[in-house]
């Protein structure tokens, strides 16, 4: 890649102390990310996913080697504003309407009264969400909980989105639905922000990125990347292209081929 | 605050039939306990010396004091349970004050906790009946107004409940709320006031209600040991005293300290409803 990455990991290793001996989460892992690119990682259970999207979010510093992200520290970025994270559960606050909860990073950032409330509705009502802003929380199914979530990361306009297994939780149809939503959100965003997207579903991988990261099980690497040259916007068709199948079975073997 | 409260509770559409819910339960254990009370004196042939009727405690209540010239005993039972009421109050609001100022100052500074939290324990363990005359003989020496004393007595024993539960609720925090926060650059300050103060409301208001009955029972303590001849404590005192010759006002004395340490906690647990009313946890 010619461009300057937004995101470079530069031999990142992490290993966390635990009682039976020290885990190495992640071994040397090299990886350059470009501005308003959309990856998917994926990788076996224990990988090691989440411990790279914490790297990136400075929520974890690195045993070994250095994370960069738009030339900067992973703090100096955190602190500049730059991540808009989403939990594999959606963390909203009890005790705040989901409107406030969508504010509540507007309210950080000192943005005025009448505009942080504009801007969360009109976020709510992009996630399909307008008429349950003054709703709490538990009166919301889990997808729903899951689309504010995504509300209150879109809120400031962040650079970077740093997604962990955001729809894990929800059932297929529910899924591809948002998965939809979620790609015109960025395609409509202008600058596009930079997603990384952890996933289990090799589908879901495959239709959402640009590029698809594949990471061998623990300790883990950059097993391989595959581009995903399907044309966007992608829509419900796009699954039945035959080259979306073929990249399917691509990724599938390559990790397959990991567990032999 | 409520959203559509019908909806988390179908009662609420049926407030004759909730009213009634509420009530129906608390006036049958009334029954119940005044059963019992006349009961077991049929039972087990209690003199009228041992358990007065509860005809004779009303009696006693439209009864004037002092021999006839004094106001009636319920009268003078409800200016000293205000009396009471109002010591235990000081207590309560000094209490947390102080359980607060410990809870902030232990999340902030661990090491504060590890060394100061011995002697809050401890304070505990030390009988409130040895600390109480200390306290008030010690203030009065320094020229103290004998309430501030009392407030004082009352507060040794709210602070405890509020220190505890403070803290295990601004520490009863998700890991990921408060990466969510670290994610926004959010400042302690702010991750405070938005965040760990809510979420540690539940736990504060169920310590605040314990804190509610102890300052009740400091109050009394405090009133026993000297001071001013006013309040339940003094009550108390004063009809254990005669209670050869009249039975029942000791037993109106300690209903009045039961009713006020009741009043008390009923009006913390509806500020909780207040506050905390709608939502739910996580
Ligand atoms: N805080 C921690 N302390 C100790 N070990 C940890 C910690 N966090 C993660 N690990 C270990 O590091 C490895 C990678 O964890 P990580 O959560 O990054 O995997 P993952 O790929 O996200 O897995 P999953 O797909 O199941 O979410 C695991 O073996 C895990 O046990
Ligand atoms: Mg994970």
């Amino acid at each position: 890649m010619s461009i300057v990455p937004i995101i470079e990991f530069d031999r990142v290793s992490k290993i966390y102390p635990s009682g039976s001996g020290p885990i190495t989460a992640l071994h040397e892992v090299s990886l350059r990310i470009a501005a308003g690119e959309f990856i998917a990682l994926i990788g076996p259970s224990g990988c090691g996913k989440t411990t790279l999207m914490r790297l990136i979010g400075d929520l974890e510093q690195p045993s070994a080697g250095t994370v960069r992200v738009k030339a900067k520290s992973p703090d100096q970025a955190r602190r500049d504003r730059d991540y808009g994270i989403v939990f594999q559960s959606p963390v909203l606050y009890a005790w705040r309407t989901i409107c406030k909860n969508v504010e509540l990073p507007l309210e950080l950032m000192g943005y005025p009264r009448q505009q942080r409330h504009e801007r969360a509705m009109s976020l709510l009502r992009l996630v399909g969400l307008g008429d349950f802003s003054q709703a709490y929380p538990h009166q919301l199914s889990g997808g729903m909980q899951q689309r504010a979530a995504i509300a209150r990361a879109l809120s400031f306009a962040p650079s970077i989105l740093l997604m962990d297994e955001p729809f894990g939780a929800l059932d297929e149809i529910t899924r591809e639905r948002l998965q939809l939503e979620l790609l015109s959100i960025w395609a409509e965003s202008d600058p596009r922000p930079t997603v990384i997207f952890v996933t289990h579903s090799i589908p879901e991988a495959v239709f959402l990125a640009d590029r698809v990261v594949v990471l061998s099980p623990r300790p883990g690497r950059v097993q391989r990347i595959i581009e995903v040259n399907l044309p966007r916007p992608r829509a419900f068709e796009t699954r039945e292209d035959p080259r979306f199948f073929t990249l399917l079975t691509e990724v599938r073997e390559c990790l397959r081929a990991m567990e032999g | 605050m409520g959203y559509d409260a019908s909806r988390a509770d179908p009662g609420t559409a049926w407030p004759v039939g909730t009213a009634l819910r509420r009530v129906l339960p608390v006036a049958s254990v009334i029954l119940v306990l005044l059963g019992l009370w006349e009961g077991s004196k049929l039972l087990f042939d209690f003199s009228d010396q041992r358990l007065p009727h509860l005809a004779a405690l009303v009696e006693a209540m439209f009864t004037p004091t002092q021999g006839g010239t004094g106001p009636l005993l319920l009268v003078q039972m409800l200016v000293n349970a205000w009396a009471t009421f109002r010591i235990a109050l000081g207590g309560f609001l000094l209490g947390t004050l102080l359980g607060f100022g410990l809870a902030g100052l232990f999340l902030r500074v661990s090491v504060l906790e590890r060394g100061l939290m011995p002697y809050v324990i401890g304070s505990q363990t030390v009988p409130i009946l040895a600390i109480a005359p200390m306290v008030i003989v010690g203030f009065g020496r320094l020229g103290a107004a004998p309430w501030a004393a009392k407030v004082l007595v009352s507060t040794y024993l709210s602070f405890f409940p509020v220190t505890i539960g403070m803290l295990r609720g601004l520490r009863a925090v998700s890991p990921q709320s408060l990466d969510l926060m670290r994610s926004y650059a959010a400042s302690s300050t702010q991750t405070f006031w938005k965040l760990r103060l809510p979420s540690a409301l539940p736990f504060l208001f169920t310590s605040l209600k314990i804190a509610a009955s102890a300052s009740v029972i400091g109050a009394i303590v405090a009133e026993l040991s000297a001071g001013p001849r006013e309040g339940l404590g003094v009550m108390i005192l004063d009809a254990a005293q005669s209670y050869n010759s009249r039975p029942p006002a000791l037993y109106l004395a300690i209903l009045a300290a039961g009713l006020v340490g009741v009043t008390f906690y009923s009006l913390v647990a509806l500020a909780e409803h207040l506050v905390v009313g709608t939502r739910r946890a996580e």
